[in-house]
């Protein structure tokens, strides 16, 4: 019994994890029709803005408190200078993106000389029931990705921000005539996008410790997580990431972990190839 | 100004073309240190340095380049070998096994460098050896902890094996942490062939294995092993898991209560660069078995002033570590110059003969000599334990520890 406490707690927190992660890809892939090859970078970004801030002496949550604004700023300046000369080519949108996330990562390995370092949490130690330890920090990433999404879901769902951001995917030209700058929204959704990659960043650090390659191992998870819930909506990505952060964290327990790795992508592209459009396939929220 | 950007003017064409042939002739990524005392009369040695100097274990290969500079430059200044200088040429291996023969090939068919030392994962070894010993005729050294069973003729293997790393090892695990063992890995060559090894020693020392299990190199979450760990009550956890998998591992270990319920972590790749993957609290009790740690400095003279002409000639992020092959590299290095000195000459099999049987009386940890007909070094081992966030000495080896190889 207390067994499978643990194990649910542990699957949920790692579930937690990547639907932390896959927000800001889900919103700028549903919202924006643009693959962000370069997210995974930005959750580095906000992970080693949080290292930056930690081995200045200043306390770790000022670190999380700042990435998403630092990580967000760059993104809005991506977009303005790099990403918006690539809308009319998704294709080649993947391209520069993949690019730019390479460039960031390389030189974040240069600025932490290739080391793994650790990042300790704000709050620290496990809560203890009985013989059952939970981390601490972990639920605190549980409480924060509910509040996270919550909220991304209000600004979209219920401001008159998510209702331009949803205009201007819907129908461009008709939201343009209706006075509503696309262009501004896109910057303005995109950094929306990199600022809850560089949360993400910020709040996982402590747990995997800081490398260069911490975005990369989550940037594939990531689309299979995008792919599976349907692009479109904001649900979606959310969806698709539950179900693949619980399946990677769950067959482990069962079966032998190398193959539990293989599994999850393939279950996913059994179950794409039955349900194209992914779990939740319409258009908006 | 458009029209401007596409005119190639003949002078851009020539500039260009001018930095493109360099580029192609020297390399990206290649270095050649020069002997400052270099004359006509006697022309330099050459030796060769392929490692990573750029990739995921960069930092590795950066610290065994700079061993390999300081050691070539302690040898020019003494009046080099033979009376020739020694002229150093490094090449990027790139953690990256095809990026790395073509520019191995460089170091032996452009720079026809006297002997090539370098590689630091085994892959990498196998993908470079034969370009180096077979094809190359080069001598080859490789200065890593690795699993052991490498016995090509003419490759010269100077970090410790698994017998140096278990046998006097896993005796003190078990002293002082329990029988129970459980061998969580990273699926890959070492801790496939180390963790055949470490069985071996441990049943034969009365503890047992109460899992073996093997791990997706990018794995980093471990619920469901730190799970078995806890519930089997596990004594020792014989770790080799890899970065960046090892780091929350041992994170999830420490929060689920092993180390409160005095269990005891051992990874025998650990030095002082992974002491910073964790929080000294995370690691505590961690122990390790290498051929060197910084802790040893104020009992061995020797290794302190090596550690500070290192630290003097190169601060920085680059440690000078036994777990990222530079203190094989300097092993290495030694042990090749006393071959060089004995057999009067360079050619291969002249050194090779020499090498063979080399001793050198210093080094980092202590003295180091070839085991004849094995090409595997013996060499003096010592267990550390982590402590707040350092490493203290808790056991040595009586002397040199055989490789038991080949």
């Amino acid at each position: 019994m207390d067994n499978l406490f643990v194990a649910l707690f542990e699957i949920l927190s790692f579930g937690a994890i990547v639907v932390l992660v896959v927000l800001g890809l889900g919103i700028i892939a549903s919202m924006m029709g643009i693959f962000n090859f370069a997210q995974g970078e930005f959750v580095l970004l906000g992970a080693y803005v949080t290292y930056i801030v930690h081995s200045a002496g200043l306390p770790v949550w000022l670190g999380m408190l700042a990435a998403p604004f630092v990580v967000g700023a760059l993104g809005f300046v991506l977009e303005r200078t790099i990403v918006r000369r690539f809308y009319a080519a998704p294709i080649v949108a993947m391209l520069g993106t993949y690019a730019l996330g390479l460039i960031i990562r390389e030189i974040v390995r240069g600025l932490i000389g290739g080391l793994y370092l650790s990042v300790p949490e704000p709050l620290g130690g496990s809560v203890n029931i009985g013989t059952m330890h939970f981390s601490s920090w972990r639920l605190v990433i549980i409480l924060i990705t509910a509040l996270v999404m919550v909220g991304s879901y209000l600004l979209l769902a219920r401001t008159a921000f998510g209702l331009r951001i949803r205009a201007s995917l819907e129908n461009p030209a008709l939201a343009r005539a209706s006075g509503i700058s696309t262009n501004a929204i896109y910057g303005a959704t995109f950094a929306f996008g990199a600022a809850l990659a560089g949360l993400a960043g910020a709040l996982i650090v402590p747990v995997f410790s800081l490398f260069a390659d911490l975005g990369l191992r989550f940037l594939i998870q990531g689309f299979v997580a995008v792919m599976v819930g349907g692009v479109g909506s904001f649900a979606g990505p959310v969806a698709g990431a539950g179900v693949i952060g619980t399946l990677a964290a769950a067959l482990p327990w069962i079966i032998p972990p190398v193959i539990a790795d293989v599994l999850v992508f393939v279950l996913a592209i059994i179950f794409i190839k039955f349900r194209p459009r992914g779990l939740i396939s319409t258009k908006g929220i | 100004m458009s029209n401007d950007r596409s005119h190639l003017s003949r002078r851009r064409f020539l500039s260009n073309f001018a930095f493109a042939s360099t580029a192609i002739a020297t390399g990206v990524g290649s270095w050649v240190v020069r002997p400052d005392w270099a004359n006509a009369a006697s022309d330099p040695i050459k030796v060769g340095i392929a490692t990573d100097l750029t990739g995921p274990i960069g930092y590795a290969g950066n610290a065994d380049a700079n061993v390999a500079k300081m050691v070539v430059k302690e040898i020019n200044d003494a009046g080099g070998l033979l009376g020739r200088p020694l002229e150093l040429f490094i090449e990027d291996t790139a953690s990256n096994e095809s990026v790395a023969v073509g520019n191995v090939r460089k170091l032996i068919q452009r720079d026809k460098v006297d002997l090539v030392l370098g590689g630091i994962t085994s892959s990498m070894r196998n993908a470079i050896k034969d370009v180096i010993v077979a094809r190359g005729k080069t001598l080859y050294i490789y200065p890593q902890l690795y699993e052991g069973k490498e016995c090509t003729p003419n490759l010269f293997c100077t970090g410790p094996t698994p017998a140096q790393q278990c046998d006097e090892f896993i005796p003190w695990l078990i002293k002082n942490g329990g029988k129970r063992f459980a061998l969580p890995s990273a699926n890959y060559v070492w801790p496939h062939t180390l963790n055949v090894y470490a069985r071996k020693v441990i049943e034969a020392n009365g503890g047992e294995v109460i899992f073996e299990e093997y791990y997706p190199l990018d794995q980093i979450d471990f619920s469901a092993t730190v799970n078995r760990v806890i519930s089997n009550k596990v004594d020792v956890v014989f770790n080799t898991v890899i970065p960046p998998g090892v780091g929350p591992f041992f994170k999830q270990l420490y929060e689920a209560g092993f180390l409160k319920n005095g269990g005891r972590l051992s990874c025998v790749y650990y030095d002082e660069n992974t002491l910073n993957i964790n929080q000294a609290a995370e690691i505590e009790g961690l122990a390790s078995c290498l051929d060197y740690f910084k802790a040893l400095t104020p009992e061995d003279p020797f290794s302190a002033k090596l550690q500070a002409t290192y630290e003097k000639q190169f601060p920085g992020t680059f440690l000078f570590a036994a777990g990222s092959a530079a203190t094989g590299t300097y092993r290495g290095l030694k042990l090749w110059e006393a071959a060089v000195k004995e057999a009067g000459k360079v050619d291969r099999e002249g050194v090779a003969a020499a090498l063979d049987h080399a001793k050198i009386a210093e080094g980092p940890g202590g003295p180091a000599e070839m085991v004849p007909g094995k090409r595997h070094c013996k060499m003096k081992m010592y267990t550390a334990v982590a402590k707040g966030g350092n490493y203290e000495i808790v056991a040595r080896s009586a002397g040199l520890v055989d490789p038991k190889e080949c």
